[in-house]
């Protein structure tokens, strides 16, 4: 062979070299057959299920009956679990890229809250395509309020309130909201949502002050001169002095976002009445060190472009008065350097300390808060941003208010393809498994998350629309109250009652000896009778145990809520073999409220819980001790040997004690810790070995432990991970270089597909006002308001509230009145003759507000008309 | 090549064979004594100066304290249950979270101390761990990080750049045979279009074979799921590497073609080509002998820089065609001020380079006989 070949054969070789080098790590085992395997479980009461053809089977367990659990179930009708068979998600960074994707069928969803406009406008304009409009992130302006004069003598006119307040008629919202951000928004001006509870219930009263500090230029500038004069200012060519320089403002813009035109946009405001402006453009990195951690007094900036999410429908917003606005908010300069009129910190603080009796009392003091936070305005609220997560028109799904689908707990078991039991689902999201997954302390990456919540489940799930929880796995629950507190329920599946006195029961576990692995008893370390605020007890199930299956065939058992209670406490016990500092400041947290648990029933199980943490829904009043932790749900086996592997220093669960340790992070799904992970099994399955032994075993058999590690040997054997769950996927692969997750539909969970199919869509009523253009002053004059959603009527007894507003020809709200049913999806707004006599000549105008039962996000019309 | 240690010395003096041999082996033994000690001088230098910029001189822990800050007061502001404690119990609460991540950040030490200490750490490869970044598998071994993002960016760069050298290169020696020639006024035509970078043409083509004809994806290294079979899986790796190594090639190959036809055209008018030419000899062996040979330092120096250049990957263009390289690595470890990454990342790159210059003054005296290590105008 010639040189020139030999050479090429090298090349040739190195690059078929480097090409299997690539593989190595990537390249996918061949799915082994499937597994069959017997073990013996403790587990009274058998399951036996088909299996169908289509859905491999990956476990089957036989019981001390010889009864044979497999983990699918044929598809048939009704159906029952997830709809799809299986879901392939995979990364895509680019929403137009996506976008273009979904148009050819290749993306079912693209899960990823897009702001993007002119995305936006792509899906709008397709026929394939639909979306979720969402909610989550909101800006708003902070202002420095130190001075009037900062260290080095500079005036800060922001220190005054007024100037503050007068701020809300030099920014136009509506400007901000249609040209700077595309549309993709909603003007703002509250520390409340728009979409949330309390705004809901304060509708009318936001509205009337809304339009009270709408934009109006000319109003900010008379108010802002007189009281830069009165600040010793001075007006000099057109450009305000003080102490013969320039009044310079200095503008804090983060770059990342629309806020960097909201940023250009308000100094550019500022520059039309006479400040001179000085445009810091910084990152959110930084621009951190400066406004949450530098002296406000330094005067490094007047007014940062702030932004901040809301991740779940709001149901409490009470306590945002004393976090955003006053020195109760949190220990940093900042907020440190708030000063308040003291009618408004009084209120705001006794409304984050909930200090009111009934949701009247707290309805009027939120009134009160309301009007005093704009005179106080240390924050301008500018716009709540709204987002798109676009999907094909076929495809159905759950999609929160906030979360959108990414956020959304019920997402999997709602996503389906219109018509089509079965098949497969492509989901596309920005990116994904950045970091490993281990239901303590693993990945919470809001993509992950979205995974992760589709192989586990709650006890309880929030309602997409209204934040309020729904029994998953929970038949009912019963909430005891301290007389006198303000908690109400909305939903019958939860009991609310009032006690004048709740004592925590001598037996209830209050605490945990990490060193003796026992629980200690309200006997044992309260020295009076406790009592509590709140009482929660929740009825599981009495199927539970026998229904409901980890992904590995393993029975859900009692073990599993006392893995949940016992590690509540433990890692943040000094005296624990698994101790994390890290989990130190939750447990405290935690500790400050919580009085007891009691287990009052095996099976069924019931257990009580004792905490003086209670909030305004009874429905969010509930403790359930289910085993789903802060990143995922956890089998007591699997953390077991996660347990094992902490202890022997070979991986930690929190990221903060592997970096302490220099270790491993723990993930369940995985590199490094898998195959620790497997020596674990192995080891603990050949001991019969169990973490917190001492109390495990009251209530864990060997039997169980035997059959656990059995059937966790058999899942590992197949799919090479140890993530499971209940949910309605299981995870079949997750592929961490080419970023694809492979999901497959959990044969074995038992909830019928259609369980939560009433959460598809959002009810977002849809308010037609109808009514005449010219009134006679001193004659009734009669208004419909039309009330639909997908062009039905909106059933009465789901709309909790209709207002309508009258606003004067001055400009002044005149009558706030509540409007009267008529019909399902019909009201009436009548201005009695009393009422038309009251308002002047002129152009008036008459808005309607809807608040509905389904959705916290109420819906506006408005008209005009002219009384003569 | 200024720099690099060549010296001419076609006259030799005869000397004695014992004298000469201990001279020789005192003369390369002083040189690789020097040369190596630069070289540590240069990478000491070069990663200090990067953990100091990658740290913006201490900066990034100002960042890092209100980064700390911010995500306590985003936590505090979601959680309804925290919402629910007492101001006390809050602050109490935000202080321990802000010292557990600070000290997680090692915070708790002067910036000056932790950069001698990142330094030493770095000399001796010990890359230590990110402190925001995981590799893939779940990993915050840094070293696990990039060896994860290696074979992707080895695989997609090597081809790219492999075919792209030896493409060029021979190309060029072809053109430089026939100056003038509609191929060669072509290639000096086209040869602006390499202004353009790689992503740029990338994106038309995914706009073209993507987009549009729908013939190859956009992105990605393999499809979703990825194929379970192996041959499956190389074809679909090859699929998915057509567009990126099409936008490199594309944007490499004009420039390169005529640069190198420039340089061989330059050899190609030496006397000893031209007396070659007189003397009958064939093409090919022209080329080889009287061209080829000559610039082989040239032509090494270059394949080798372009070897290494490979390890640092391409950022955009990996963002653009969503290939999970070093490149997109580095860039996200820039913009979460990941330290130990960057300084990963760069000392690997220094030692590379450094073994590299190193290394090629050795191997240019095996290619080209009128060098010698150590001679008038080496190190």
């Amino acid at each position: 062979m010639s040189k020139s070949k030999w050479s090429l054969f090298v090349i040739l070789l190195i690059a078929i070299g480097l090409m299997v080098a690539a593989c190595d790590t990537a390249a996918p085992e061949t799915i082994q057959e499937i597994v069959e395997r017997e073990v013996t479980v403790e587990v009274e009461v058998p399951v036996e299920v088909e299996v169908p053809v289509e859905v491999e089977v990956p476990v089957e367990v036989e019981v001390e009956r010889e009864v044979v659990v497999e983990r699918a179930i044929p598809r048939t009708f009704p159906p029952v679990g997830a709809w799809p068979d299986s879901i392939v998600v995979f990364e895509e960074p680019s929403a137009d890229a996506a976008v273009s994707r979904m148009e050819t069928g290749e993306i079912d969803l693209y899960a990823f809250a897009v702001g993007n406009v002119d995305v936006y406008d792509q899906v709008r304009e397709s026929a394939n395509l639909d979306y979720y409009r969402s909610f989550g992130s909101y800006n708003e302006l902070s202002f420095n309020p130190s001075g009037p004069e900062f260290g080095e003598g500079q005036l800060n006119p922001f220190s005054v309130a007024a100037i503050r307040e007068a701020m809300n008629y030099l920014v136009d919202r509506e400007f901000i909201v249609q040209e700077l951000m595309g549309g993709m928004g909603a003007p703002r001006w509250f520390a409340f949502n728009n979409a949330s509870n309390d705004y809901a219930l304060l509708a009318d009263v936001a509205r009337a002050l809304e339009f009270e500090y709408s934009y109006n230029p000319e109003l900010a500038e008379e108010i802002i001169s007189a009281e830069m004069e009165e600040l010793g200012a001075t007006l000099e060519n057109g450009v305000w002095t003080y102490n013969g320089e320039p009044v310079d403002i200095i503008v804090l813009i983060r770059t990342e976002d629309e806020r960097r035109e909201i940023g250009d946009y308000v100094a550019s405001q500022l520059e039309d009445i006479g400040f001179t402006t000085t445009r810091d453009y910084r990152t959110g990195a930084e621009a951190s060190p400066i406004w949450i951690q530098g002296e406000p007094t330094e005067g490094l900036f007047h007014i940062y472009t702030g932004g901040w999410i809301t991740t779940a429908v709001p149901r409490n917003l009470a306590g945002n008065f004393a976090f955003f606005y006053t020195d109760m908010g949190l220990a940093f300069p900042l907020w440190q350097a708030y000063e308040n009129d003291p009618a408004f910190y009084d209120l705001a603080a006794r409304l984050d300390e909930s200090d009111f009796t009934t949701i009247e009392e707290r309805t009027q003091m939120m009134t009160e808060a309301l009007e005093l936070s704009m005179q106080d305005s240390v924050r301008l609220w500018l716009a709540d941003r709204a987002s798109i997560t676009p999907r094909r028109v076929e495809v159905e799904v759950a999609a929160d208010l906030y979360g959108a689908v990414s956020g959304s707990w019920l997402w999997p078991f709602t996503i389906r393809r219109e018509g089509e039991l079965g098949g497969t689902i492509n989901i596309a999201m920005p990116s994904m498994l950045p970091e490993p997954w281990n239901p303590l302390n693993g990945s919470n990456w809001i993509y992950d998350m979205m995974l992760i919540r589709s192989t586990g489940e709650m006890a309880t799930l929030p309602d997409p629309f209204t934040g309020l929880a729904w029994p998953q796995r929970l038949e009912r629950a019963e909430v005891l109250i301290l007389e006198g507190l303000p908690v109400a329920s909305t939903h019958d599946w939860v009991d609310l009652d009032f006690a004048d006195e709740i004592v925590v029961p001598d037996d209830a576990w209050v605490d945990w000896d990490a060193e003796e692995q026992r629980f200690l008893t309200a006997a044992e370390v309260y020295t009076e009778t406790e009592t509590v605020n709140r009482l929660s007890t929740v009825y599981y199930p009495e199927d539970m145990f026998e229904t409901v299956m980890w992904h590995d065939g393993s029975p859900m058992s009692i073990g599993d809520f006392l893995m949940a209670m016992i590690l509540q406490f433990d890692r943040a016990k000094e005296a624990s073999p698994y101790y994390d500092a890290s989990a130190v400041p939750a447990f405290n947290s935690f500790m400050a409220a919580f009085r007891g648990v009691r287990i009052v029933s095996e099976n069924p199980l019931v257990i009580e819980t004792y905490s003086n943490l209670y909030q305004l829904d009874a429905e969010q009043s509930i403790t359930t001790w289910f085993p789903y932790y802060a990143q995922g749900q956890g089998a007591w086996h699997t953390l077991a040997l996660g347990l094992m592997g902490e202890e022997n220093g070979d991986f930690a669960f929190s990221s903060a004690k592997a970096t302490e340790a220099d270790t491993e992070w723990l993930g369940y799904v995985t590199g490094p810790s898998i195959p620790v992970l497997a020596d674990n099994l192995a080891e603990a399955a050949a001991d019969g070995w169990v973490p917190y032994a001492n109390t495990f075993s009251e209530f864990v058999s060997e039997d169980e432990i035997a059959a656990r590690y059995e059937n966790l040997d058999v899942w590992y054997e197949r799919f090479g991970h140890f993530w499971i769950g209940t949910g309605a996927f299981y995870l079949e692969r997750a592929f961490p270089i080419e970023r694809t997750v492979l999901l497959q539909r959990n044969p074995l969970f038992p909830d019928p597909s259609d369980k939560w199919d009433r959460f598809a869509e959002a009810a977002i009523a849809v308010v037609d006002l109808d009514g005449p253009a010219r009134v006679t002053r001193g004659q009734e004059a009669t208004f419909d308001i039309y009330v639909t959603f997908d062009d039905e009527p909106y059933a009465a007894e789901d709309i909790a509230d209709v207002k309508f507003l009258v606003f004067d020809a001055t400009g002044e709200l005149a009558f706030v009145e509540e409007a009267t049913l008529v019909e399902d999806g019909l009201w009436q707004a009548t201005l009695t003759a009393n009422m038309t006599q009251q308002l002047p000549a002129g152009s008036n105008r008459i808005e309607a507000v809807v608040v509905s039962n389904l959705v916290a996000l109420p819906s506006f019309d408005a008209v005009s008309f002219v009384t003569e | 090549m200024a720099d690099v240690p060549m010296t001419s010395e076609a006259v030799a003096v005869p000397r004695e064979r014992g004298r000469t041999t201990s001279s020789t082996f005192i003369r390369v033994f002083r040189y690789t004594a020097i040369r190596l000690l630069a070289l540590v001088i240069s990478v000491v230098f070069g990663v200090y100066l990067t953990i100091l910029v990658a740290n913006m001189g201490g900066a990034v822990d100002d960042i890092r304290r209100g980064q700390i800050r911010e995500g306590v007061a985003m936590m505090l502001s979601m959680d309804p249950d925290l919402r629910q404690l007492s101001r006390a119990e809050r602050d109490v609460l935000a202080a321990e979270y802000i010292a557990i991540a600070e000290a997680r950040f090692g915070l708790d030490q002067p910036f000056i101390v932790r950069s001698f200490r990142f330094l030493q750490n770095a000399l001796t490869l010990d890359l230590g761990r990110a402190e925001h970044l995981t590799s893939d598998s779940g990993s915050r071994q840094v070293r696990q990080i990039i060896l994860e993002r290696l074979p992707p960016t080895l695989v997609l760069f090597a081809t790219a750049n492999l075919f792209l050298f030896f493409f060029s290169v021979t190309l060029a020696l072809f053109l430089s045979r026939r100056y003038g020639t509609f191929l060669d006024r072509m290639v000096i035509a086209f040869s602006p279009a390499s202004s353009a970078p790689s992503w740029f043409y990338g994106l038309f083509l995914i706009l073209f074979f993507a987009a549009m004809w729908g013939v190859l994806p956009y992105g990605g290294m393999v499809s979703a799921p990825p194929p379970a079979q192996t041959s499956a899986y190389l074809l679909d790796l090859a699929r998915h590497m057509v567009l990126p190594v099409s936008a490199m090639v594309l944007s490499g190959i004009f420039a390169s073609t005529y640069s190198w036809r420039t340089f061989f055209l330059i050899y190609s008018s030496e006397d000893y080509v031209e007396m070659a030419k007189a003397k009958g000899l064939a093409s090919r062996d022209i080329e080889r002998h009287y061209i080829l040979r000559p610039t082989l330092p040239t032509i090494i120096t270059s394949f080798a820089l372009m070897l290494i250049s490979m390890w640092t990957g391409a950022i955009i263009l990996e963002t653009v065609f969503n290939w999970p390289g070093l490149g997109r690595l580095f860039f996200s470890a820039i913009n979460l001020y990941d330290t130990p990454v960057i300084v990963g990342e760069t000392v690997v790159y220094a030692y590379l380079l450094a073994l590299t210059v190193f290394m090629l003054d050795f191997v240019y005296v095996l290619v080209d006989p009128r060098v010698k290590i150590g001679g008038k105008g080496g190190a």
